[in-house]
């Protein structure tokens, strides 16, 4: 469905994205994770040809989408980082005019709009102004303005920031149900728990470069790590110091130092008395399973809230 | 408080186009305004254009034009009358001066002189003043020449004598003052007034471009918004995004102007019906190039901080210099000139010539006009469209 080969992106001097390449099959569930500023929104933005690669090429469906392709623009629902709509519409108003710009019109449009706003909960509220909505109203409303044509490809552009718990989990249940009926999706965040819970493979980006790709597991085998250890100090411990000591990746974050183990019963000990020896005080030892965090703490050296 | 003075202060450098144009903007308005309205007291520096027509073509006509040429105030030039009527009428003189067949003989008899001003219907106050300066000079110097002439062979000395006698007699004064009336009359003149014309057409153009300004702004409200960059997703393309902004400009320049006239046909009487195409036409070109200046206006600027700033400047100044706040004969003439730069100026010409001049629509003068005002749109419609793609491609 999707082939991306090689593509950059530069900003005058600074090299956004520095010649990735990934591809994603019919259906399925692509998450590009990393930090903020590691170049996951200027692919978006090429995927959706807001802008074209300076390098490399893309191909959806088939067809080439380097460049403005308006027949490939068409399949395509993208829903933005930022809350896009009209706040002085009513949701009714917003929903009806973005699917009038994709070509939906009469009452296919109507028809789909009153589904959708049954579907992310909002028919009853759709005729108020989308500025008296709460954050979490407005994240539901900017996905459903991206399928009112039904298109075949959904990118998500971290749909889930700034949202409160709930909204959260029906966002998650949209996409899934989405996937789950054969949309190919690209979902783009910095919270690993959600590229865990949604997506069937990753993309690990860092500085411009995909660092690692594959499926969840593809990717904790690849890192050769089973264990993380998260350690609570009572102060900022030296990280530095740890690592040389440890003899292993350890990321710190204020007063909480991270652990990558193979053999965290083995290392449990050491880890205590090197803490213990240099002056931090143990407050609490949480030992958990490898997971994206982990991951991307083993590839980069650094965790993905830094 | 001292937080807050140095988080505002922050605030304001910032965005350094805006400030800088904040600065320079009373400065630059200061000065317009002064040169503009300064002008007004300084009709000495000023010379009014005058056309003079001889159609007696005796030695005595030929003496007044002379006289008239020496006048300090006036930029004469001679023609004939066809000709001198076209120009008036095109509005590039304000006025002609007419010495009519016979009037050396009218003079020389004492009867009253076939002499007349015709004026530009929408400079009558111009050629009123320019009369006083005429009457000065030529009073005195046709009433000579008409003594001289009363006696005879004599010499000027007797002449001089002649015209004392004269002076002596108060009803033969009068009678002479009679006799010398300029008879003054506008080339066309409409049922409109023209200061109600000027006050219309000069205020309608004026708001309209703040107005289509602020419309213009929506565009920089979509780009912080996030809605712009979702318009670029879908397959719209930027060169629709903006027609269709552009678009929505127009027909509101254009019920707005049209509520502006048909208000003040209701309530201050200005009558639009035998002049109603031209009136829509001029109305659709003046909606053109000022949706034109908003987009324009709107893709060179950065923010809205700046939007302000400069449309206020900007518009404030084509209002000066463009006759929407005083009438442009009344300023300097380098200023007037300038004035063609501006949408103002053409479009109140316009209305000019629809309301006072009293032309046909098919008319070249008016017709010039309209097609100014449409390069005017064409022009900073195309270079918006430039600017707004190049930003589009600059936006992530």
């Amino acid at each position: 469905m999707i082939e991306v080969k090689d593509i950059t992106k530069s900003y005058g001097k600074t090299q956004a994205v520095k010649g990735i390449s990934f591809s994603i099959k019919d259906g399925e569930c692509f998450g590009l994770l990393g930090p903020n500023g590691a170049g996951k929104s200027s692919t978006i933005n090429m995927l959706s040809m807001l802008f074209p690669p300076d390098t490399g090429s893309i191909t959806i469906n088939g067809t080439d989408a380097s460049n403005v392709n308006a027949e490939v623009k068409q399949i395509l629902g993208i829903v933005p980082q930022e809350i896009a709509l009209y706040e002085k519409f009513t949701a009714w108003e917003n929903i009806l005019f973005w699917g009038s710009i994709y070509g939906v019109s009469g009452k296919q449009l109507t028809n789909k709009a009153e589904e959708l706003l049954k579907w992310v909960g909002l028919f009853d509220r759709r005729k108020e102004l989308v500025k008296e909505y709460s954050g979490g109203m407005k994240r539901r409303i900017n996905i459903a303005c991206a399928l009112l044509h039904s298109p075949m490809v959904l990118l998500l552009d971290e749909p889930t920031v700034g949202v409160d718990p709930q909204s959260r989990n029906l966002i998650f249940e949209l996409i899934q149900h989405l996937n789950k009926e054969g949309m190919t999706i690209i979902y783009t965040t910095h919270y690993m728990e959600e590229a865990e819970k949604l997506c069937d493979k990753i993309g690990i980006m860092d500085n411009g470069k995909i660092i690692a790709q594959g499926t969840l597991d593809e990717l904790k085998t690849l890192s050769a790590v089973s264990d993380m250890i998260v350690v609570d100090c009572t102060q900022t411990p030296d990280e530095k110091f740890l690592s040389d000591k440890l003899k292993t990746n350890v990321a710190v974050a204020e007063n909480t130092v991270t652990i990558l183990s193979n053999d965290s019963k083995k290392d449990l000990t050491s880890i205590v008395t090197t803490c213990t020896d240099a002056g931090y005080g143990i407050t609490r030892i949480d030992i958990q399973k490898a997971n994206l965090e982990s991951v991307f703490l083993k590839m980069t050296g650094k965790q993905l809230r830094d | 408080m001292f937080k807050i003075l140095q988080k505002e202060l922050r605030t304001l450098f910032k965005d350094r186009r805006a400030l800088i144009l904040g600065l320079l903007m009373p400065i630059i308005l200061i000065s317009i305004f002064s040169l503009a309205f300064g002008g007004m007291n300084k009709g000495n520096n000023k010379k009014t254009q005058l056309l003079v027509c001889d159609e007696d073509k005796t030695e005595f006509t030929k003496k007044l034009v002379v006289a008239i040429d020496s006048i300090k105030t006036i930029d004469m030039a001679t023609t004939t009358l066809d000709t001198a009527l076209d120009l008036v009428k095109n509005g590039k003189y304000p006025g002609v001066f007419i010495f009519h067949k016979g009037f050396t003989d009218s003079a020389h008899a004492s009867k009253p002189l076939p002499w007349e001003m015709k004026s530009d219907a929408t400079r009558s106050i111009e050629m009123e003043m320019m009369q006083q300066y005429l009457v000065q000079t030529l009073y005195s110097k046709v009433a000579l020449m008409s003594m001289q002439n009363q006696a005879g062979n004599a010499d000027d000395l007797s002449a001089a004598i002649a015209m004392q006698q004269m002076k002596k007699s108060m009803d033969e004064r009068s009678k002479m003052q009679e006799n010398m009336k300029i008879q003054s009359s506008s080339i066309a003149t409409g049922p409109n007034n023209d200061g109600l014309v000027q006050a219309v057409a000069g205020t309608a153009v004026m708001m309209l471009l703040f107005s289509l300004t602020a419309m213009g702004g929506r565009l920089l409200e979509e780009k912080e918004n996030g809605t712009l960059k979702r318009l670029l997703y879908s397959p719209l393309t930027a060169s629709d995004i903006l027609m269709g902004k552009m678009l929505s400009s127009i027909l509101f320049a254009t019920v707005q102007l049209i509520i502006m006239f048909s208000f003040s046909s209701m309530v201050f009487g200005l009558v639009l019906a035998p002049k109603i195409v031209a009136v829509l036409l001029l109305i659709l070109v003046t909606a053109f190039a000022c949706s034109g200046f908003g987009m324009f206006l709107a893709s060179v600027v950065k923010s809205r901080d700046q939007l302000q700033t400069l449309s206020t400047l900007a518009i404030l100044s084509m209002s000066v210099i463009g006759g929407s706040m005083v009438p442009s004969f009344l300023m300097p003439g380098w200023m007037q000139i300038v004035g063609h730069a501006s949408i103002n100026y053409w479009s109140i010409q316009g209305f000019y010539d629809i309301f006072s001049r009293q032309l046909a629509l098919t008319d070249f003068i008016f017709l010039k006009k309209v097609l100014v005002l449409f390069l005017f749109g064409a022009v900073l419609s195309t270079m918006a469209f430039r600017l707004f793609r190049k930003n589009v491609t600059s936006m992530a």
